[in-house]
């Protein structure tokens, strides 16, 4: 039944309607409202980009965005599952749970997050020219629906924007332009992008099914690029950014990657460093001969000195250090077993958890929770030794934590306390 | 089709609105966040996109037409990697006490990269013309 919308409101309906059919009416009128033609703004306002034909470029068609858009998403995608995963661990939400082994999972999750994310930087802002004469469609809002999809694309690629533009900021170390914490804004704003993405595709799904079902003809001129063309351009951008980064955790990319933030071998003991025992003001609590590593039980507490922590079984591991900024490098670390540790106050490793602390006074990653997987692991260490040598300060002297499989800013340095507790 | 579309629109505006709840309750984001998510749109679309734009009507105008589209080509591959790569360039991040950060010299890398994209498309497109003058000759 079409009604119209004046008639309908004068209209005294014979006897109390359900509550599905006002609530339809309600949708009805709603759907009216947001498909009513917003007016026209004055003509004499379409100048410049907004102008007919102001985009001449034969190159862009839905079939070219389509395909980019399919890439994006992909890409998008593997960074937005490697990038919670991350957060889980850091953050582990009662039902998460996170694996010791293999040793270099994280390595490669957080490896692929950032290198994803590299690779997208010319996906994306080949997309955002694709379409970018849509930004000066004229009118600009035809009813209220319309405006309401345009906010939507503006925050999509508000977020998309902020997701690679803050990894780039956040992998050089460059928090200046960034005027909050890094990781919580990276954080929210991936939720955002993959809101917006989603709804987006929702809204454009027929475009986009048409566009990759059916053959588009390439509208360029002869002798100009081809749509082939700026795909293979966009590819090959992709490969050389990721040719010339991935060495910074793809150690025989090594030598070919000039731009890496950071390489495997360098620094001290041929590890790269994120926070130094000066930064973190721990060097003079780290070389105070009254240092002790304090275990306490549920009913005993034990403190020992370095000499007591050396004369302790001694085991060597191979396990790499993988940050969260992408870059990872493998040491070999001696050290005593964690759960040797915590069984000197009575707890056994099996099902038990322990609180790691730092001689930091404060800071985010002073201190740390390993959980039962790592605890019971036998390559946990509370490593005293690098590659045969006594740590370096920036390493962590006198003690420090290294697990498999973990985020680089969960293996705290400067151990100076552990609290063991069951997990029943 | 009409029912896929509509669960997509549903669950992404809810993600959306968890996002925005989420930061909101998150005293880690403050309003620098929502700074920085408006100045990236604005940085890009108004001032990167139109630059970019403008630079491919210039090569269109000054680069002969034979050349035209490696030149493109090249240019776009040499845009993509300097957005990585300035950050890393300006070196703001480094710290005087810890040389294991940005160690090496990504000026040089940079111009390393630049060298390697132009000295290899120009080589494609030089083997290309070669080619197709050979295919040209053999049908005379």
């Amino acid at each position: 039944m079409v009604r119209d919308a004046g008639t309908g409101l004068s209209r005294t309906p014979a006897r109390p309607r359900s509550l599905p059919a006002r609530l339809a009416e309600l949708g009805r009128t709603a759907n009216r409202w947001v498909q009513a033609p917003l007016p026209r703004p004055p003509a004499a306002l379409r100048r410049g980009p907004l102008r007919r034909g102001a985009f001449d470029s034969g190159l862009r068609s839905p079939r070219l965005t389509s395909l980019l858009g399919l890439a994006l998403a992909v890409a998008f995608t593997i960074c937005f599952l490697t990038g919670l995963i991350s957060h889980f661990i850091q953050h582990p939400p009662a039902w998460f749970w996170w694996p010791s082994r293999p040793v270099g999972l994280y390595r490669v999750t957080q490896g692929l997050h950032v290198a994803t994310g590299l690779a997208s930087v010319p996906l994306l802002g080949a997309k955002l020219w694709s379409v970018y004469p849509r930004l000066f469609g004229w009118p600009p809002a035809r009813n209220l629906a319309h405006a309401i999809e345009r906010a939507g694309v503006a925050v999509l690629v508000a977020a998309a924007l902020f997701q690679l533009f803050s990894g780039i900021l956040n992998i050089a170390r460059w928090y200046t332009p960034m005027p909050f914490f890094f990781t919580a804004g990276h954080y929210w704003s991936a939720w955002l992008a993959a809101g917006a993405l989603i709804a987006h595709l929702g809204v454009k799904l027929p475009i986009i099914s048409r566009a990759l079902t059916r053959a588009t003809p390439d509208r360029t001129r002869p002798g100009t690029l081809t749509r082939r063309g700026l795909l293979g351009t966009v590819g090959a951008a992709a490969g050389v950014i990721t040719l010339a980064t991935a060495g910074q955790t793809v150690a025989p990319l090594a030598p070919v990657a000039v731009l890496a933030p950071r390489r495997p071998g360098t620094g001290p003991q041929r590890l790269p460093v994120n926070k130094t025992a000066a930064g973190a003001g721990v060097r003079d609590a780290a070389f105070d001969p009254g240092y002790r590593l304090t275990i306490t039980g549920p009913a005993t507490r034990v403190s020992l000195d370095l000499t007591e922590l050396a004369a302790l079984p001694q085991h060597t591991v191979v396990l790499p250090i993988s940050c969260v900024e992408g870059w990872s490098s493998t040491g070999t670390w001696t050290g005593v077993r964690l759960r040797d540790l915590v069984a000197l106050v009575g707890v056994d490793a099996e099902n038990a958890e322990a609180y790691v602390e730092s001689l930091e006074a404060s800071g985010r990653y002073r201190a740390t929770t390993v959980p039962p997987p790592h605890l019971r692991d036998p390559y946990t260490l509370i490593a005293l030794r690098l590659g045969g040598e006594v740590l370096h300060p920036d390493h962590g002297y006198p003690a420090r934590l290294i697990a498999p499989n973990r985020p680089g800013v969960l293996q705290t340095k400067w151990v100076t306390r552990i609290t063991a507790r069951s997990k029943s | 089709m009409k029912a896929v579309r509509r669960t997509l629109i549903g669950s992404g505006a809810l993600l959306m609105a968890y996002a925005v709840s989420g930061a909101l309750a998150d005293p880690d984001v403050k309003g620098g966040a929502l700074i920085f998510l408006v100045a990236v749109l604005v940085f890009h679309d108004g001032l990167l996109l139109p630059l970019t734009i403008g630079a491919g009507v210039l090569i269109g105008r000054i680069v002969p037409c034979r050349i035209r589209t490696p030149v493109r080509v090249a240019a776009v591959i040499s845009l993509a990697v300097t957005v990585v790569a300035l950050p890393l360039v300006l070196g703001r991040g480094r710290v005087p006490d810890n040389p294991s950060v940005l160690p090496l010299h990504y000026g040089r890398g940079l111009l390393a990269v630049y060298t390697i994209i132009w000295v290899t498309t120009a080589g494609i497109t030089v083997a290309q013309h070669r080619r197709h003058r050979v295919r040209h000759t053999d049908n005379d």
